[in-house]
């Protein structure tokens, strides 16, 4: 068993650092070796990426073999349980834990591994190390960035072929002299940072402890800059990239906060149990607070928790019975830091409230928008939230469903009148990302990350076809410019369509035959919809993503027609459109592939299967929240029951929206027009993108400026003029200096010159240019000198 | 009679010496000048010679005079020559008139 | 001997007077032929000290060439009005001071000095008493026997010092006997002079007669240069 994680550690570390190998040669070498016109560069960042996937895959079949292929076995899982009605029956769950599996040496393989890498520091007990945690979560999501990283990078190739010149004329940055700006390519420089971020990325994945996520959580923040302000020239993008990384700060400062009060309560960051080197067990944070079983142990006043820090002979974690023993954090402390962490998510994320910033990141090149900003980076947060899941208490999980609820309706809503291309999908991401949360948050463990995946897989899709759209329009990201594409890029619209279905949960009727999207976003409105029933108080949480689910179909159609139906709305651009090369193409095809069919069989196929192999203790059976005065979360047996009524309200909602966008845009029997000219405020409000970018104006960035404005004054007028006064004291010493070198130093070089010169002077007469004259002199000279010498030498 | 011992011969010399310094000091032609040198330089041999006769200086002090004297021959000639030029230059060969670096 | 004397005085009046005219004199010509007259009766001085092929050379070389050379200079400036240019009373009396004063000087440094070192040996030289002075034959006052020590002088070989043995006593202790190359001992006094080895050999004149040589040929081709016909001066 050791050797085996030592295997799959070896094998995605390998995966996780070619990529920073990739970049690190790109970066220094790439401008020397190959010069700019070279796509060389492209080609050592896709084997990078590629190598990994190889690496990634190599480690989920071996970690397949190793468990004997436990995690597909029907017999073993969850909808055995199904059967059971009793879904908060502890009896029967506990044979299906997952942890169990793990700590229990009797039926099962060990399906978890975890361990260090490298310790960074050690400060008393606490230990900063890098390790790895390789579960079935973290080989999907390794298997999937670096397959759709992949697939970018390859359409990358093509996307940005117009960088690979020595003098590259940027069209939208205007000089003062009314041309354009002339910069040189960045073809190797892109790939560089998209090298970089793969690395972070995976390292985010790898992570073993929380630590180590924030590591790599900034780096991929960094990372989003580069590639945001890639047209740096661009006000747009400097300013976009700005933003992006100013708002995930203010997530970032609530992802410290967690970081700081785990470390002080629970002294560790690893996630999995460390195995000192005495031989004794370290528990880790999710043993610590859920032991074996998935309950928190609360005192009696049920105001503290007590953590499990001992084992017992079956080596489960339980709480100490001595109280000198025991180690404590208050309830309110653990929801703290289970929103603080969450912070982190939200702004890493795009959630309500700080889901400005993702808009904006548009700004980059399209690439980076399929893959930083659409499937992997974005879902990061997400990934932590599923991760980090037994961490957070039922009212944090509230707080979750929410912020993901709200942010999937507001998202949904602004797309419907966005009219940039690009931009109504990076709304559309907001309110899936949205989508994600509410699912984690309502209990829908699996489904959450359920639809991180397949969202990915159709997310990068649309964003690579949006991208081959651009390319094939000469960077026009207008809809309103386009329409009748379908005839001039049937690739790109072909498989788009492909997109929008499994974005929109389109489904035949009756049966499961559907593309991914369906099946993740019903999994999600299942659970939702079991959870109102146990809390009918929140019912909005089904309703709204109901009803955002059609939104979603209406306005992912109304792009589709918008673009590729219809008639050329500029004609002239309708003429220069071209289809795109293959090395576009082809990932697009790829990527159809996967986001129609990788989740086939929806919670019966595999990826489904696949992911909740690892889910955390106790999300199986539900929590019935009643004794605690708190809500309770449906179990998987409550989910299956409300499966078939949540599927046909879904796919109801889809087709409806679908149904009225063909009917305003693709036949058009209603002119959108009108209908914006009756409800002006309403498209003006959304239009204004609820007025989230105003507010914050207001809020922060006014108030800011009011503030700087004040410290300049301060600067200004009281530091100005203290350096003022010094700079005037030297002036006036100066002076002082001068009139000293002047006057006296000045002088005496001065005396000393004239005297010489006069000296000169009077002597000059002595030359008289007569030769008689020199000769008396000597004669003269050597009779005195012969009277000295008589006179003064000593006789004797 | 006592012989003549070295110092008539030196008086003698002391004699050309300070009469060859005079007319170098007062004689404003030229030639008047190279004269004065020329008894100077006489006054120098006659001394070598003395001496050469009356101490261990032996043949060097007549080697001595040799070079002199060729030496004298050959400033005589370029002298001469600067003389002519003078004359040449300046019309005339009082060497007064040849003050053109006076300070 | 008395005839010696004679010739001495007579020729030291005629040196004497050739050389005050000389100075005195205010004609060019003049001043010419009294010095012929002073460097002639220097010759015979010469010859009076022994020196007869310096006294020789002066002769020819001083009074048949230098002086002719003067001579010439003076037929070729001494034109009109430029014959006789006077100098100013003023400047005769200071030059007359300052002659006095030195020849004061000089000749009472020449009567201060015991040029006998003490052991009186120029005296006997000069009577030509001292033992060695003919044998030794560096100064014979009788025959003119110098031309050959000085023509191997010039040839680097110095007959009067290496090749001749027995210098006189008085003498040889102030003659090469001390080491030339350092550590090597030092001649004794009176003993046979011929070096042991060939760095104890006296200096000759062979370098300084090239040297010499050269220095005329340049002053030949420097003085038909100088004394070329130019422009003339404008005036």
């Amino acid at each position: 068993m050791e050797s085996l994680g030592n295997t799959l550690a070896n094998l995605l570390t390998i995966a996780w650092l070619l990529p920073l190998f990739g970049f690190v040669v790109q970066i220094l070498f790439a401008l020397r070796w190959w010069g700019r016109k070279s796509k060389t560069a492209a080609y050592l960042a896709i084997f990078c990426i590629g190598a990994g996937f190889v690496c990634s895959s190599t480690a989920f079949y071996l970690w397949g073999e190793g468990t004997d292929w436990a995690v597909f076995k029907p017999s073993e899982h969850g909808h055995v349980e199904q059967a059971d009605a009793g879904g908060a029956d502890h009896a029967t769950a506990g044979r299906d834990d997952p942890e169990h599996k793990i700590t229990s040496h009797e039926s099962e393989k060990q399906a978890v591994f975890a361990g260090p890498l490298y310790t960074l520091a050690t400060f008393g007990n606490l230990h900063v190390s890098l390790d790895y945690y390789i579960d079935s979560l973290t080989l999907a999501m390794f298997v999937m960035v670096t397959l759709i990283a992949t697939c970018i990078h390859i359409f990358a190739t093509g996307y940005m072929a117009e960088e690979l010149v020595d003098d590259y004329v940027d069209h939208q940055v205007h000089t003062h002299d009314g041309g354009h700006f002339h910069r040189p390519g960045r073809f190797y420089k892109f790939f560089s940072y998209m090298s970089l971020f793969c690395f972070a990325m995976l390292g985010l994945v790898l992570a073993g402890n929380i630590f180590q996520v924030f590591i790599f959580w900034e780096l991929v923040g960094i990372c989003s800059y580069l590639l945001i302000g890639f047209y740096v020239e661009r006000h747009s993008a400097s300013t976009a990239a700005n933003k992006a990384f100013i708002v995930n700060r203010v997530g970032d400062f609530g992802f410290i906060i967690g970081l700081m009060i785990l470390w002080t309560s629970f002294g560790t960051f690893s996630f999995a149990d460390q195995h000192g080197t005495n031989g004794k067990v370290q528990p880790g944070l999710f043993s610590m607070a859920r032991g074996h079983d998935g309950e928190l142990t609360k005192t009696a006043d049920g105001k503290t928790v007590v953590l499990k820090t001992e084992q017992d002979g079956h080596g489960h974690w339980e709480a100490p019975a001595e109280p000198s023993h025991q180690k404590t954090i208050t309830y309110t402390l653990l929801i703290v830091a289970g929103l603080g962490v969450f912070g982190g998510c939200v702004g890493k994320s795009a959630q309500f409230p700080l889901q400005t910033w993702l808009p904006d990141a548009m700004e980059g090149p399209t690439p980076v928008s399929a893959l930083v900003h659409s499937a992997t980076m974005v879902a990061a947060g997400v990934y932590l939230a599923g991760r980090f899941y037994p961490m957070f208490v039922p009212e944090v999980l509230l707080t979750i469903a929410y912020v993901g609820c709200i942010t999937a309706f507001v998202g949904a809503t602004i797309a419907i009148v966005a009219t940039d291309i690009k931009k109504v999908l990076a709304y559309s991401t907001i309110s899936q990302l949205g989508y994600m949360m509410l699912g984690l948050g309502v209990g829908g463990w699996g489904a959450g990350l359920f639809h991180l995946i397949t969202h990915a897989c159709f997310k990068s899709l649309m964003f690579l076809c949006s991208g081959s759209v651009i390319a094939g329009c000469h960077h026009e990201q207008e809809m309103t410019k386009m329409g009748g594409l379908l005839r001039k890029m049937p690739i790109t619209a072909l498989t788009m369509l492909a997109g929008v279905i499994a974005i929109a949960g389109l489904a035949i009727p009756g049966t499961s035959i559907a593309f991914s999207g369906y099946h993740s976003k019903d999994a999600i409105l299942a659970t939702a919809l079991a959870y109102t029933k146990l809390n009918p108080i929140h019912f909005l949480l089904f309703v709204v993503p109901l009803l955002t689910a059609g939104i979603t179909s209406f306005y992912m159609f109304r792009l589709w027609f918008y673009t590729f139906l219809g008639k050329p709305r500029d004609q002239h651009l309708h003429e220069h459109v071209h289809e795109s090369p293959w090395e576009m193409t082809g990932p697009l095809l790829l990527l159809a592939v996967l986001a129609a069919g990788c989740a086939i069989g929806g919670e019966d196929g595999r990826l489904f299967k696949m992911l909740t192999f690892s889910e955390p203790v106790g999300v199986g059976h539900g929590v019935d929240g009643a004794a605690a005065h708190t809500v309770s979360l449906p179990g998987h047996a409550a989910v299956h029951e409300s499966h078939s009524t949540a599927g046909s309200a879904a796919l109801l909602a889809a087709f409806i929206g679908m149904s009225i966008s063909y009917l305003v845009y693709g036949k058009g029997v209603i002119n959108p027009a009108d209908i914006k000219r009756q409800a002006a405020s309403v498209h003006a409000f959304l239009a204004n993108k609820w007025g989230f970018d105003d507010l914050y104006d207001v809020m922060f960035v006014k108030p800011a400026h009011v503030v700087a404005k004040f410290a300049a004054a301060i600067d200004k007028f009281v530091f100005d003029e203290i350096l003022h006064t010094f700079v005037r004291m030297g002036i006036a010493v100066s002076k002082w200096d001068r009139k000293f070198d002047e006057g006296v130093i000045d002088g005496i070089v001065n005396l000393m010159g004239n005297s010489t010169y006069s000296l000169g002077i009077s002597l000059r007469n002595v030359q008289t240019g007569k030769i008689r004259q020199y000769v008396t002199f000597i004669a003269v000279s050597v009779v005195t000198l012969f009277v000295l010498l008589f006179a003064l030498y000593p006789k004797g | 009679m006592q012989a003549i011992g070295p110092s008539p011969f030196l008086f003698i010399g002391a004699v050309l010496f300070v009469c060859g310094v005079i007319c170098m000091t007062t004689k404003r032609n030229g030639i008047g000048i190279l004269m004065g040198v020329e008894l100077v330089l006489n006054a120098a041999n006659l001394n070598f010679i003395t001496f050469s006769r009356f101490t261990p200086l032996g043949l060097d002090g007549q080697v001595f005079s040799l070079f002199v004297i060729v030496l004298a021959a050959a400033e005589a000639a370029v002298a001469l020559a600067i003389a002519l030029n003078f004359y040449n230059n300046h019309l005339t060969i009082d060497v007064d008139r040849g003050d053109e670096l006076h300070g | 001997m008395t005839a010696q004397i004679i010739l001495f005085w007579l020729f030291a009046f005629l040196t004497c007077a050739g050389a005050i005219l000389v100075a005195v004199s205010q004609n060019v010509v003049r001043m010419a032929f009294s010095l012929v007259l002073t460097l002639g009766s220097t010759a015979v001085l010469f010859l009076l000290l022994g020196a007869d092929f310096v006294g020789a050379t002066q002769l020819l070389v001083y009074v048949g060439g230098t002086l002719v050379l003067l001579v010439f200079g003076v037929m070729l400036t001494a034109t009109g009005p430029f014959t006789r240019i006077k100098s100013s009373p003023a400047d005769a009396i200071l030059s007359g001071l300052i002659g006095v004063v030195f020849l004061f000087i000089v000749a009472s440094t020449v009567t201060a000095v015991d040029w006998d070192g003490g052991n009186g040996v120029a005296q006997k030289i000069a009577m030509g008493t001292h033992a060695k002075a003919v044998e030794g034959g560096f100064n014979p006052t009788q025959q003119g026997n110098t031309t050959r020590p000085l023509g191997l002088s010039f040839l680097s070989l110095r007959a009067d010092r290496d090749l001749k043995l027995g210098l006189p006593k008085e003498l040889s202790g102030e003659i090469n006997t001390a080491p030339v190359v350092p550590g090597m001992a030092a001649a004794t006094p009176g003993t046979t002079l011929l070096p042991k080895t060939s760095a104890l050999l006296s200096t000759g004149y062979l370098l300084p007669f090239e040297i010499v040589s050269v220095h005329l040929l340049v002053v030949l081709v420097g003085a038909a240069y100088l004394a070329r016909t130019k422009r003339r001066a404008t005036t």
